[in-house]
């Protein structure tokens, strides 16, 4: 799975979150394992 | 992560997106991080880094924003101050922060000159609009080159006084790390297509005017700056600039529908207005979601500054009436309560002996997040009120219902106890509300030899209204137990406010105790 702009994703070994702010087609990798995409969880109001 | 990358990883994408309007000026993000990026090399230049602070004392305005980012890039701590805080609590903030800049704008300039001897001495003063050096001379000598500082996870970025109501302010430290967890947690960032448009007229001194600074920038949402609210300009900001969302204090939202210009055409844009800082009164809510259009969702956004802003959030579908009045009982109902947890804050209601108490029992509402503030500064305890497990004591107090919605009652000190029985305050200001005469209402403890505590009320009567103060009391006994009912009421023009619009109940006491 490539990589999205503006996309944090979390390593389920150590904890590391990352931000992308460049998408590419590769991946990040944490830990020996691919990191997993981490979403906001958005507030129904002005935020 | 250091929050200026919230205006400073966008820019470098979306340079040409306008993200502030602030009075006439307009700004994209390239230019607006231009601007900060001088400005932060300025203040380095200064001797401003991590373990100095820069303080303001302004209105909003792209000045403002600009002295946030460029404080944070620098790895400083940013001090919003009170402009309408007294003289000597100014003076009191001052010099605890200990600023080695301080911004202001002109019409300030006097009030400073005035308590030069009691600021600190190598501090150094730059005016918004004029001056020697002026901010515009600090923004055009800056390098246009740099990166923002490294900063640790526990570093404080904002040092932010409490508007108390009964003390003098405190400072309280919050850290980068708090605010990346408020922002990233809260808001997808910035992808280059529009995110609507945010109307801010809150004081940036304020908590939610910080949050949504950095929400709003940060998610590319643009950013439409009042200097200070105004009933009118709010309304024609709407329409003029196409605001699709807003926050306001309950007094703000009153004043809104109470304006002369307010149409429910010009709001056609809006689709979500959010309120805090205060309670909201009943009969406000009840009639702005009849006067917006149906698009405009609600929110209601409880919070504090010792939580970095949100807890929790009544939703627009908790706020919207189907015209089915079964289901409408139950929204009516839940328009008195502020909604549920955020996914990151549990919340539970406890008794003094700090046990948990179950859905419908009041007591002191307990919160656990991870966006708790450091501490207060220069408290010798860290301030903040935690038990063991990692509760907070929020000192609101409150329960819960079968379905998690939280309800408050009052705050833990304004509890009235009248010959053992306690009294919330809420209770009683709601049945008071009821009287059709009636405009605005603050219920507070008055000493009695004979009880300890009588309830007294200060009623505000709908213009053209009459009603006497023993008309209220005789509403009151047909309709609250006999010991809650006021024994005091007094017909007063206005109620004494904070600037958010939190009713100042310790001068009320103060003024009625006096005679």
């Amino acid at each position: 799975m490539s990589n999205t702009l503006g996309k944090r994703y979390v390593c389920e070994g150590c904890g590391t979150e990352a931000l992308c702010n460049k998408a590419g087609a590769g991946s990040i990798q944490c830990c020996g394992a691919e990191m997993k995409l981490k979403e906001a969880k958005p507030l129904p109001s002005s935020d | 992560m250091n929050t200026a990358n919230f205006l400073s990883i966008p820019a470098s994408m979306f340079p040409d997106q306008e993200i502030l309007v602030s009075g006439p000026a307009r700004f994209t993000y390239g230019q607006m991080q231009e601007r900060v990026r001088r400005l932060a090399n300025a203040l380095r230049a200064r001797g401003v880094g991590r373990g100095s602070s820069v303080a303001v004392l302004a209105t909003n305005s792209n000045h403002y924003l600009e002295c946030y980012y460029a404080t944070a890039s620098a790895g400083a701590t940013f001090v919003p101050l009170n402009y309408r805080a007294k003289t000597n609590e100014l003076a009191y903030m001052i010099g605890r922060a200990e600023p080695r800049v301080l911004f202001f704008a002109e019409r300030y300039r006097e009030l400073l000159d005035r308590l030069s001897p009691e600021l600190p001495k190598d501090m150094e003063r730059i005016g918004f609009e004029a001056g020697s050096p002026s901010i515009e001379d600090l923004v055009a000598a800056g390098s246009p080159e740099g990166e923002d500082a490294e900063v640790e996870e526990g570093d404080t970025s904002v040092l932010m006084y409490t508007s108390g109501t009964t003390s003098l302010p405190k400072g309280v430290m919050l850290t980068f790390g708090h605010f990346t967890t408020y922002v990233v947690g809260t808001v997808e960032m910035a992808d280059g297509e529009p995110r609507g448009v945010q109307l801010l007229c809150v004081p940036l001194y304020h908590i939610a005017g910080a949050t949504n600074i950095m929400t709003s920038v940060w998610a590319g949402r643009k950013l439409v700056l009042l200097p200070q609210f105004e009933a009118g300009e709010w309304i024609d900001a709407v329409a003029r600039e196409g605001v699709t969302h807003a926050f306001v204090v309950p007094t703000m939202l009153k004043q809104i529908l109470d304006h002369p210009s307010f149409s429910r055409e010009k709001m056609a844009s809006l689709q979500n207005v959010s309120y805090g800082g205060a309670p909201m009164p009943f009969p406000v809510i009840r009639r702005a979601l009849e006067a917006f259009p149906a698009s405009c969702g609600f929110v209601n956004a409880f919070g504090q500054t010792e939580t970095t802003s949100t807890l929790t959030v009544l939703g627009p579908e908790d706020h919207r009436l189907s015209g089915d009045p079964a289901a409408d009982e139950a929204v009516l109902r839940r328009l008195h309560s502020i909604g549920r947890p955020l996914p990151d804050v549990e919340v539970e209601v406890r008794d003094d002996a700090g046990r948990s108490l179950p859905p419908g029992e009041v007591g002191e509402i307990m919160v656990r997040t991870a966006r708790i503030m450091k501490g207060y500064a220069g408290s010798v305890e860290g301030g903040a009120q935690l038990e063991p497990d990692g509760f907070l004591h929020t000192r609101d107090l409150g329960y819960l219902d079968e379905d998690g919605y939280v309800f408050l009652v009052g705050r833990k000190d304004d509890m009235i106890i009248r010959g053992g029985e306690n009294i919330a305050p809420a209770e009683v200001e709601a049945t008071i509300q009821s009287h059709p005469a009636v405009d605005e209402v603050a219920v507070f403890g008055l000493p009695s030899v004979e009880w300890g505590q009588v309830v007294a009320a200060a009623v505000v009567l709908r213009p053209g209204v009459g009603a006497t103060a023993d008309e209220i009391v005789e509403h009151c006994r047909t309709r609250l137990s006999s010991f809650k009912k006021p024994e005091v009421v007094r017909i007063v023009p206005e109620l004494p406010r904070n600037p958010l619009g939190k009713i100042l109940r310790k001068d009320l006491r103060d003024s009625f105790a006096g005679g």
